[in-house]
């Protein structure tokens, strides 16, 4: 199994999770310590530290997870990742990985929309459950999210 | 039933809202022409975004797009983003640098950091041939200025020949507010956040000025006390009716009277890492958040440690753009930083409370869109348009409607 392989499971699983409505599980793809950014392509490229959705720990990774499938008020949707050009580097003990991604939306009563586009900037580490995010930066092109991001990208 | 009658405001007065003045196209228009174009000073950025000559911002008003230019000597300067040849729109980024001219890429012509033509191509003509005609005067063919005003560190804009002092527009009370968040020190830019909601713009003021809505939509606010309605809090408004300050301190994770009865407070609900709720004091007084709104464009958030400007741009009557812009002050400590990037959380896009907001607006425009000769009750703490030392109330939106009638006509 290739480096890129391994990062591509770590990946699709991360998606499922989301997707499949399992959020719940999605802080066990993750290790203490741990960062989790969305941030958008503007503030990016500006320098500017403000994110759409920040998570310094595994208690705020599990606090938001909660917060979207128990306590926020959204319309009922689904979501749809796809990762693609996946790249990777192992350098020691930390895996640095990039990736594109797209979530489409799909709104009750409406066609399926591109929520938006991005990329991940990731810092993986290799755990006895196999990979696992240390750092996880989504940057979303669109500076105009249609709606509201109501689940982690 | 004539239009006549599909005009008709209910019977019952301000503590109606008919659904039509969201949905209607020919209300919108005139919404633009004689709100965000009349009278009224438009919230447009920030100093901070535009801190060196030559910087500019590309920002709403209303609908129309327009610029706000450092200009030499630290002045700022605003116009249409509109070149006056041939209406192209100058700029696209949100913000830049544009040197020391403005320059349309179409045919260059090229303004300075006022506005003023300086020249274009071909004027003379070429060999002798074509250019402009001999009584082509420069002076009569800049930018179309826009009336700016600069208070602490915040910019505001007018189309309006007629809008009064910015001091006079907000009052003695709603400038107090200002000036209290705005306090005179240089301010710090932390980011943006943007996005398209389905619902009519009016909607998002509306929301703020509902003080109820908080205290049942929102369990992040509810259950851990931030914005309650059986804390201490306090409804201020202006004699518009239009400006609005709710005002309230922080309680919390208690059974009360109030939380008896709010199905959304969550008495076992504890979050595994509670650093995104750890506020300090920062401003005088018992106020632990005050939410602003400034008519016509702009939400002034104060709520523990997190500071924005939420801008509304129109998009017609059933969508606008909600720009949010983070900020803190040029003196804040790295921890007093970190501390509102943290409590950012709850805010924007996807905040743990407002995703709540823009999402529940857009279902009450969907509301309207099948049953415009409905209407809205907002009844709640009686029929009046007193100040109130409570938020149990929807006197702010009954101002609202009443200061907004009066501006439409309705």
């Amino acid at each position: 199994m290739t480096l890129r392989d391994e990062v591509e499971d770590l990946y699709a699983e991360y998606s499922e999770l989301i997707d499949g409505g399992s959020l719940e599980r999605w802080p066990e793809l993750f290790v203490e310590p741990c960062l989790y950014r969305i941030v958008s392509k503007e503030n990016y490229d500006k320098g500017l530290p403000l994110s759409l959705m920040r998570c310094e720990s595994l208690g705020m990774l599990k606090d938001r997870a909660h917060a979207s499938q128990k306590l926020n008020v959204y319309g009922p949707r689904s979501w749809r990742h796809a990762i693609t050009q996946i790249r990777a580097r192992e350098d020691g003990e930390r895996i640095a990985a990039r990736a594109n991604f797209v979530v489409l939306e799909t709104l009750h009563d409406q066609h399926t929309k591109i929520l938006c586009s991005g990329r991940y900037l990731d810092t993986l580490v290799r755990t006895e459950a196999g990979l696992r995010f240390r750092e996880k930066t989504c940057i979303y092109d669109s500076a105009l999210i249609p709606g509201s991001i109501v689940l982690p990208l | 039933m004539t239009a006549a009658e599909l005009r008709a405001w209910p019977v019952e007065g301000d503590s109606r809202a008919p659904y039509w003045i969201y949905t209607d196209e020919a209300i919108y228009r005139r919404e633009l022409e004689r709100i965000f174009e009349g009278p009224t000073w438009s919230y447009a950025g920030l100093e901070c975004e535009i801190p060196n000559q030559g910087d500019y911002k590309r920002t709403w008003l209303g609908e129309k797009s327009v610029l706000i230019v450092r200009g030499e000597g630290g002045a700022v300067n605003g116009f249409l983003n509109r070149c006056a040849h041939r209406g192209v729109q100058i700029c696209q980024h949100d913000t830049g640098n544009v040197g020391k001219q403005i320059v349309c890429p179409y045919h260059q012509w090229t303004y300075d950091l006022g506005g003023r033509l300086q020249g274009l191509p071909f004027r003379r003509g070429v060999k002798g041939a074509g250019g402009m005609p001999a009584d082509f005067d420069l002076s009569e063919h800049g930018l179309t200025p826009i009336r700016i005003h600069v208070r602490r560190g915040a910019v505001f804009a007018s189309l309006h020949d007629a809008t009064p002092a910015f001091e006079d527009y907000l009052g003695p009370q709603m400038l107090a507010f200002y000036d209290r968040v705005f306090d005179g020190r240089q301010l710090r830019l932390l980011g943006y956040s943007r996005q398209r909601l389905a619902a009519n713009w009016k909607l998002m003021l509306e929301n703020i000025k509902d003080s109820c809505h908080a205290s049942l939509l929102h369990v992040f606010f509810v259950t851990f006390g931030l914005f309650r309605v059986d804390n201490p809090s306090k409804v201020r408004m202006d004699e518009s009716g239009l400006h609005t300050a709710l005002i309230s301190e922080r309680g919390r994770q208690e059974l009360t009277d109030g939380t008896r009865q709010m199905q959304s407070f969550k008495a076992d609900l504890n979050l595994q890492d509670p650093r995104i709720l750890e506020a300090v004091r920062e401003f005088t007084g018992d106020a632990t958040v005050i939410m602003h709104t400034f008519r016509p464009n702009l939400i002034l958030q104060q709520q523990s440690n997190t500071l924005a400007t939420r801008q509304i741009v129109p998009r017609g009557p059933g969508e606008f753009d909600l720009h949010w812009t983070f900020f803190g002050y040029a003196d804040d400590d790295e921890e007093m930083t970190q501390r509102r990037l943290r409590q950012a959380n709850l805010m924007g896009p996807g905040g743990l409370v407002s995703m709540d907001d823009g999402e529940i607006i857009a279902r009450a425009q969907d509301g309207f869109r099948t049953d415009p000769q409905g209407a809205s009750n907002v009844e709640m703490g009686g029929r009046d348009y007193a100040d109130a030392d409570h938020m149990v109330t929807d006197v702010a939106l009954r101002a609202f409607y009443r200061g907004y009638r009066k501006v439409m006509g309705l």
